[in-house]
């Protein structure tokens, strides 16, 4: 009957994996901004805050996607919620990357060298982390196919913690490196703030995508 | 009279091709979308099983179609009330159904002609001339079967990812249950087809052909099943290693899967062609006046039905298989197993109990029972719904529209 082939709805993890991608993105242009900030090149952080914007709300777009496909028409092999879960917090990784963006055109700094490092290591820390979170969705959406069961499912759910801990080493560097812009002698008050805008976006980043991760536990782990 | 017969005989075929039609993509959609057979093979096996089914398989359901809907005794001071009445049904069943594929209404044969025949019960003789006890049976069979496939492909696919797909030597487990699940489809096909030929054959009663029939049954299955285990005993090896098992046991599956078609089409031809010519044989007896008897069923009747239903898929059926056939790639080998598998077991048994259900029903119900067990990634759940409504419009539909040719007929010929 024809309407057996119409029985079978969207599947929605295509689409997660493809919102994790998009995400992923906008933190990638994390570091590019980096650079430019630490150059002073403020032309070039214009156009980047473009280009990310422009990378967000086509995640926007996917997550608004995956939203409708979310009916209480279709049965789902996991929670709608932590789908829900899931998306919101891929969006607001994003819209955290985005801050980062933003704030960092909003005035020319002069990073002390001692600090650089530092601050180059969270980046990377948090670009890591969202790496790792981009390779779990796209376990994810492969176990759906193994019905969320068997050894694959097990080491998915170690992988969840090695994206925790990378959120708690991120989380680690940002407060020394805040202790040290907060107490070195002679840094310009402004760019202090700056600097403690900047780290937050960062640290928020990662805070999400451990929530993420969390909600791909629960999707594995209940029905 | 003959120019009823005569009547009566073409739109039995019509029926038949209907069921052809429509539902051969629901055995053959999967395997033909997964590759494991050519499109054209699909069509050769589709045609042999479904007619397979209808001639050894079908007379059961057919009898419960003929007599145990209404009480054919009441009609014997005027059996040609019988004959009108069944075609009446019959020509009603047909026409709810060619109006609800116009629309593009999912809709079953079976409930179409049971909700016919119903009605023109009613009509003849009242309320009373319904066995409603034998139709409280077939209702709750209605509901019950599509529970019971569900539950049952989602224990199979259960157990198949637990014990098999996940477990830590998937090919040496696969090495047991795919004999088993093939020796488990020997056994009920063969005994769904000796219950019916032994005491006709060997002129012995019914009970002890069911028993020998079920021996024979069991000695077959293991046959099939040790013969089956030795082959992929010799051909595969369970120490190849664990990364590539997953794909070997898809790839047994997909041929088991192809099997599997080939049971479904078996249970679908054993159990549907009763719609057709149920009232068919109810026509025969009326004319002949002998509808009091207990009717034996004439083998070219099933054949007749059998013919149609080959028909309709060589005609019309491939055109649906080709459009599900690719739209269902997401039903992977060992999923369409479990929801084929238990399908076509719970069709047959209910066949074997003379109890007339929609295949497509309790396909509907096992493909969920695999997603209840976290198998696909969205079912669509409006499609269900919309299967359910169309069932339970059809018998009332059907029902009056077999009323009303009922009263046209009667004008005619009484």
């Amino acid at each position: 009957m024809k309407s057996l082939a119409t029985l079978f709805g969207e599947s929605p993890f295509e689409h997660i994996v493809e919102h994790a991608r998009k995400i992923h993105e906008c933190v990638n242009l994390v570091r590019p901004i980096t650079e430019a900030l630490l150059a002073g090149d403020m032309k070039r952080l214009e156009e980047l805050q473009n280009l990310m914007s422009d990378t967000e709300f086509e995640g926007d777009k996917i997550k608004d996607a995956i939203r409708q496909n979310l009916s209480r028409r279709f049965m789902l092999p996991v929670s709608r919620e932590d789908i829900l879960t899931f998306v919101r917090q891929l969006d607001r990784m994003g819209d955290d990357a985005e801050d980062y963006a933003v704030v960092a055109t909003f005035r020319k700094i002069e990073l002390p060298p001692d600090l650089r490092q530092d601050f180059t290591g969270l980046v990377d820390k948090i670009i890591q982390t969202s790496e790792a979170l981009l390779n779990l969705a796209e376990e994810m959406a492969r176990l759906q196919k193994d019905a969320f069961e068997g050894s694959e499912a097990e080491r998915v759910l170690e992988k969840i913690q090695d994206v925790c801990h990378l959120e708690w080493e991120s989380d680690k560097i940002s407060r020394s490196l805040a202790r040290r812009y907060y107490s070195l002698p002679g840094i310009d008050p402004l760019t202090v703030m700056i600097l403690d805008k900047l780290c937050r976006t960062l640290t928020g980043i990662a805070d999400h995508a451990e929530n993420v991760g969390k909600s791909l536990r629960l999707m594995i782990m209940r029905h | 009279m003959e120019p009823l017969l005569l009547l009566a005989f073409v739109v039995a075929l019509y029926m038949a091709w209907n069921i052809g039609a429509n539902d051969v993509a629901n055995a053959f959609g999967t395997p033909v979308g997964s590759g494991a057979i050519t499109f054209r093979m699909a069509l050769v096996l589709a045609a042999v099983f479904e007619f397979s089914g209808a001639f050894f398989a079908g007379g059961n359901v057919t009898d419960t179609i003929r007599g145990n809907i209404v009480y054919p005794e009441l009609f014997a001071a005027d059996p040609k009330v019988f004959a009108i009445g069944m075609l009446a049904a019959l020509l009603g069943a047909s026409i709810w159904l060619n109006l609800a594929t116009y629309l593009s209404q999912p809709v079953s044969t079976t409930h179409a002609i049971i909700g016919a025949v119903i009605g023109f019960g009613v009509v003849a003789m009242g309320p009373a001339a319904i066995q409603w006890h034998k139709m409280g049976a077939i209702a709750s069979s209605w509901i019950i079967s599509p529970l019971v496939g569900a539950f049952f492909s989602f224990l199979i696919y259960h157990i198949l990812l637990r014990h098999v797909l996940h477990h830590t030597r998937p090919i040496a487990r696969a090495q047991i249950a795919v004999p088993l699940g093939l020796g488990a489809m020997t056994c009920v096909m063969f005994y769904s087809i000796l219950q019916a030929y032994y005491p006709r054959a060997l002129h012995i009663p019914k009970s002890q052909g069911c028993w020998l029939a079920l021996g024979t049954a069991v000695v077959m299955a293991n046959l099939i099943g040790v013969a089956v285990w030795a082959i992929m005993k010799r051909r595969c090896n369970p120490d190849k290693p664990l990364g590539e098992h997953s794909a070997d046991v898809e790839r047994f599956f997909s041929r088991v899967q192809v099997l599997d078609a080939c049971y479904l089409s078996f249970a679908h031809g054993a159990n549907d062609v009763a719609n057709a010519v149920g009232p068919v044989v109810g026509i025969l007896q009326g004319l002949r006046g002998t509808v009091a008897t207990q009717a034996v069923i004439p083998a070219w009747v099933l054949a007749l039905g059998g013919f149609g239903i080959v028909l309709g898929l060589a005609t019309y059926g491939y055109k649906v298989l080709e459009a599900v056939g690719h739209k269902i790639t997401e039903v992977t080998p060992t999923r369409g197993f479990a929801a084929e598998f238990s399908t076509a077991t719970t069709v047959l048994v209910c066949s074997l109990l003379g109890l007339p259900v929609s295949t497509t029903f309790v396909l509907v119900g096992a493909i969920m029972g695999v997603g209840f067990a976290r198998g696909f990634g969205a079912i669509d759940l409006r499609v269900v719904r919309r299967i359910f409504v169309s069932w339970v419009v059809t018998l009332p539909a059907s029902a009056l529209l077999a009323i009303v040719i009922f009263k046209i007929l009667s004008i005619w010929y009484l």
